[in-house]
């Protein structure tokens, strides 16, 4: 009996469940469309960006977004783009890939960005990449140097600007070479695909090293890991010591070396050479410590104020970006808007997320930027720019170019090899206005 | 008076229903509902293996996100390394979350109170940073992962809307719902009385012939094989595992949600995880009413979490979910 009735509930429940998957299949059928018209009205373009305003990578790169957004308030102040005004929706991610997935689901299904712009970090931007291909959601300029960011079967939609890790320790490699041959080496990376890349570079280039110091991202706020790096460069007394990590995480090296009187040349990495950013992490006297490093750059030396590019972004920061120190970053951060603004511009009125991935691939490769180094877009390439040059930290904490010139490295992320050239830059539009 | 007894397949029947009635209702939400609907979903089952261990065996845990974060690597690992199926994967990281869970139970079972919860926080906090001294384990990148597009039978059915996200809804979804169905028959079981009488005065519980410490050992078990299950679902959900996904702030979180669904209520769970995902984005929505300024932003969800708390502490101590709040609601009503 009491079988029969258990039965009877079985059945019961088995039936409710079919009843309702059959309800379900009944369902109209809502298809996903990547690559539809989201973000753009009549009179406003909306996209996003990720990058961390707090946390242990903040510093200098909480700049970035903001100096995009005083350079979007400049454009439309001038018209817009084709008569729409651009509105930046900024997000933190903390340099968290798990904050950074759910941010960038928040701009993409609740914000309906057009594309997402400058977001910044290699792990956070591999976190969302289903997701950004899912929708077709152009990725564009982001701020990460990894190699892998090329593959356009993986990353479809993705855009990078930053020379690759690769080349730059290639370039870093070739330089030493020609600089300090003969002399030990030691270096302190970022242990992920940052440093993996870089550290594949410098096996292309030939570098050998004396010591090669991982550290986990985030942990340079330690000071006991900041210890152990600085003991494991005191036993293996290195001629010169490569850092390729974040501004901060170059502030703690540099802090560390000088309190325990380690000496050695620095030569510091693109991302973690800004003097500001030092500045604020270790304090006004921290640039002190920058005096006579080596560094390198791709974009002009943001206290060149005789670079058209310099100048005008200068103008643009004191009026919009009224308050912020002009820095590496804010000088990036208008960059990548200047970019994004030709991007929008090259699209045309028709604006959708397909037409503006197919302007950038047809006609990127002609905008103007501040870089020095070409851009290499077209329809099978989606890097950016592809060069550095090299340069000596001043007691300010300001760079100036080896030899008082600008003198470019450029490579690829292969094999190939590095050669120095003369830039061929577009000329700067007229008041930073893109006219393409 | 006789209490009404308990049929497990009427309230698998009911669950069933409630299970029906959300997959339907799936189909009418956007996709970033969805996503929420998964993350509700994957916190229902971790503040349940918080409510049975502490509602119900009394020991308290404040480690639980390093529990997590051993099913949830331990999936990845499997599925990404060694080519698992997805399914199988998830077994995987809820075996080796329970065998840890087991190892971890026998030493927890001789200690109580605030020592338990000062190791299961050293747990917490070492843990997942254990994942930065193995290569295999991806460092502080962590391991990425995608498990790829929904079974090709489930899109033909539903077609192309049926994305990446409802499907995860789907999993988590029903394996939440069957969670809740098999802790309220275990709890209803000889296991769960054993519990309870060993909470509620453990010389008695000895007395009377329950195994006290087998029992926390088996609680604690039990407990580490759902917070494991849900690290698994939660590292499908992300795509992603690495030591910042489970972070400290994760176990208390759990915790929090615990003691707001009310620690002794299992279906004040889904409360819990409901507001453990609203309370971020309402909070959101108001730093932008604020001005969107940076610091706002960044400080007020926390601002807004704990103060939610103090006021369920003070004047709500069974929790949300319980009966106190309507027989409050009632009697104010009364009065007015």
């Amino acid at each position: 009996m009491l079988v029969h009735r258990r039965t009877k509930r079985g059945k019961l429940a088995i039936t409710l469940v079919a009843t309702a998957a059959l309800v379900i299949n009944a369902l109209p059928a809502h298809a996903l469309n990547p690559y539809k018209a989201e973000g753009v009205t009549q009179s406003t373009i909306t996209l996003g960006i990720t990058s961390p305003l707090t946390g242990a990578a903040a510093p200098g790169y909480n700049k970035v977004p903001y100096a995009m957004q005083a350079y979007f308030n400049y454009i439309n102040d001038n018209g817009g783009v084709n008569g729409r005004k651009i509105n930046l929706i900024i997000k933190d991610d903390a340099y968290n890939p798990v904050l950074s997935k759910s941010v960038t689901n928040d701009l993409v299904l609740q914000n309906k960005v057009l594309a997402i712009v400058g977001s910044l970090g290699t792990a956070e931007n591999e976190a969302t990449t289903r997701f950004i291909n899912d929708h077709g959601v152009p990725r564009l300029f982001i701020n990460s140097g990894y190699s892998g960011f090329a593959d356009q079967v993986k990353y479809p939609t993705t855009y990078t600007v930053l020379p690759s890790y690769v080349m730059e320790a290639k370039i870093m490699g070739q330089y030493i070479k020609d600089n300090f041959a003969g002399k030990s080496v030691a270096i302190i990376y970022q242990d992920d695909d940052f440093g993996a890349d870089a550290l594949k570079g410098f096996a292309v280039a030939g570098t050998k090293f004396v010591a090669k110091i991982p550290y986990a991202s985030g942990s340079q706020a330690d000071p006991t890991v900041v210890g152990k790096w600085i003991a494991g460069l005191a036993a293996a007394k290195p001629d010169l010591t490569i850092m390729f990590g974040v501004s901060s995480a170059s502030a703690a090296a540099l802090g560390g070396a000088y309190k325990a009187g380690f000496r050695t040349q620095w030569i510091l990495g693109s991302v973690g050479g800004d003097g500001t950013t030092i500045a604020t992490v270790a304090g006004p006297t921290a640039v002190g410590l920058l005096y006579g490093a080596i560094g390198t750059s791709f974009l002009p030396a943001p206290t060149d104020t005789t670079d058209p590019y310099v100048a005008q972004f200068q103008a643009i920061n004191t009026k919009y970006n009224a308050g912020v120190a002009f820095d590496n970053n804010v000088l990036q951060g208008m960059n990548t808007a200047m970019l994004t603004v030709e991007a929008l511009r090259a699209a045309g009125t028709n604006l959708t997320r397909a037409s503006l991935l197919k302007a950038i691939a047809k006609s990127g490769s002609t905008f103007a930027s501040a870089g020095f180094a070409p851009l290499g877009y077209s329809a099978t390439s989606h890097v950016g720019y592809n060069g550095y040059w090299f340069g000596t930290y001043g007691p300010t904490g300001a760079i100036k170019p080896t030899g008082g010139t600008y003198t470019l490295y450029t490579t690829d992320s292969g094999s190939g090899a590095v050669s120095k050239t003369v830039s061929k830059r577009p000329a700067m539009p007229a008041k930073g206005l893109p006219n393409n | 008076m006789r209490s009404r007894r308990f049929s497990p397949l009427v309230h698998g029947a009911l669950l069933a229903l409630i299970g029906a009635v959300l997959l339907f209702l799936s189909g009418f939400v956007d996709e970033l509902r969805t996503y929420q609907g998964a993350q509700v979903a994957v916190y229902v089952i971790a503040i349940s293996s918080i409510v049975l261990l502490t509602g119900y065996s009394g020991q308290i845990s404040l480690g639980h996100g390093a529990i997590m974060a051993i099913g949830g690597y331990a999936a990845a690992l499997s599925f990404a390394k060694w080519n698992f199926p997805f399914e199988i994967a998830i077994l995987f990281g809820v075996i080796v979350g329970t065998i840890s869970g087991l190892i971890l139970g026998v030493a927890a079972a001789r200690l109580s109170g605030p020592y338990l919860a000062g190791t299961t926080l050293a747990l917490a906090v070492g843990l997942p940073t254990l994942a930065d001294q193995f290569k295999i384990l991806g460092g502080e990148q962590g391991l990425n992962f995608d498990i790829g597009d929904p079974p090709p039978w489930i899109v033909k059915i539903e077609g192309s809307s049926f994305t990446q996200y409802k499907w995860f809804f789907w999993i988590t979804m029903i394996l939440a719902l069957f969670t809740l169905w098999a802790i309220t028959n275990l709890l209803h079981s000889s296991f769960g009385r054993n519990w309870r009488a060993s909470r509620n005065n453990p010389v008695a519980a000895g007395l009377a012939g329950i195994n006290v410490a087998r029992g926390k050992v088996f609680a604690f078990t039990v407990s580490s094989s759902l917070a494991s299950l849900a690290g698994a679902l939660f590292g499908l959900l992300l795509g992603l595992v690495t030591p910042s996904a489970f972070p400290l702030s994760l176990s208390f979180a759990i915790v929090t949600g615990a003691v707001l669904a009310g620690v002794g209520n299992l279906a004040g769970s889904v409360l819990g995880a409901v507001v453990l995902v609203a309370l971020p984005e309402l909070s959101g929505s108001l730093a932008t009413h604020l001005g969107n300024s940076q610091k706002v932003s960044a400080n007020l969800p926390g601002l807004a979490m704990s103060l939610l708390l103090i006021i369920v502490v003070l004047f709500l101590p069974n929790g949300l979910g319980s009966a106190q709040l309507v027989k409050k609601l009632r009697s104010k009503l009364k009065t007015t």
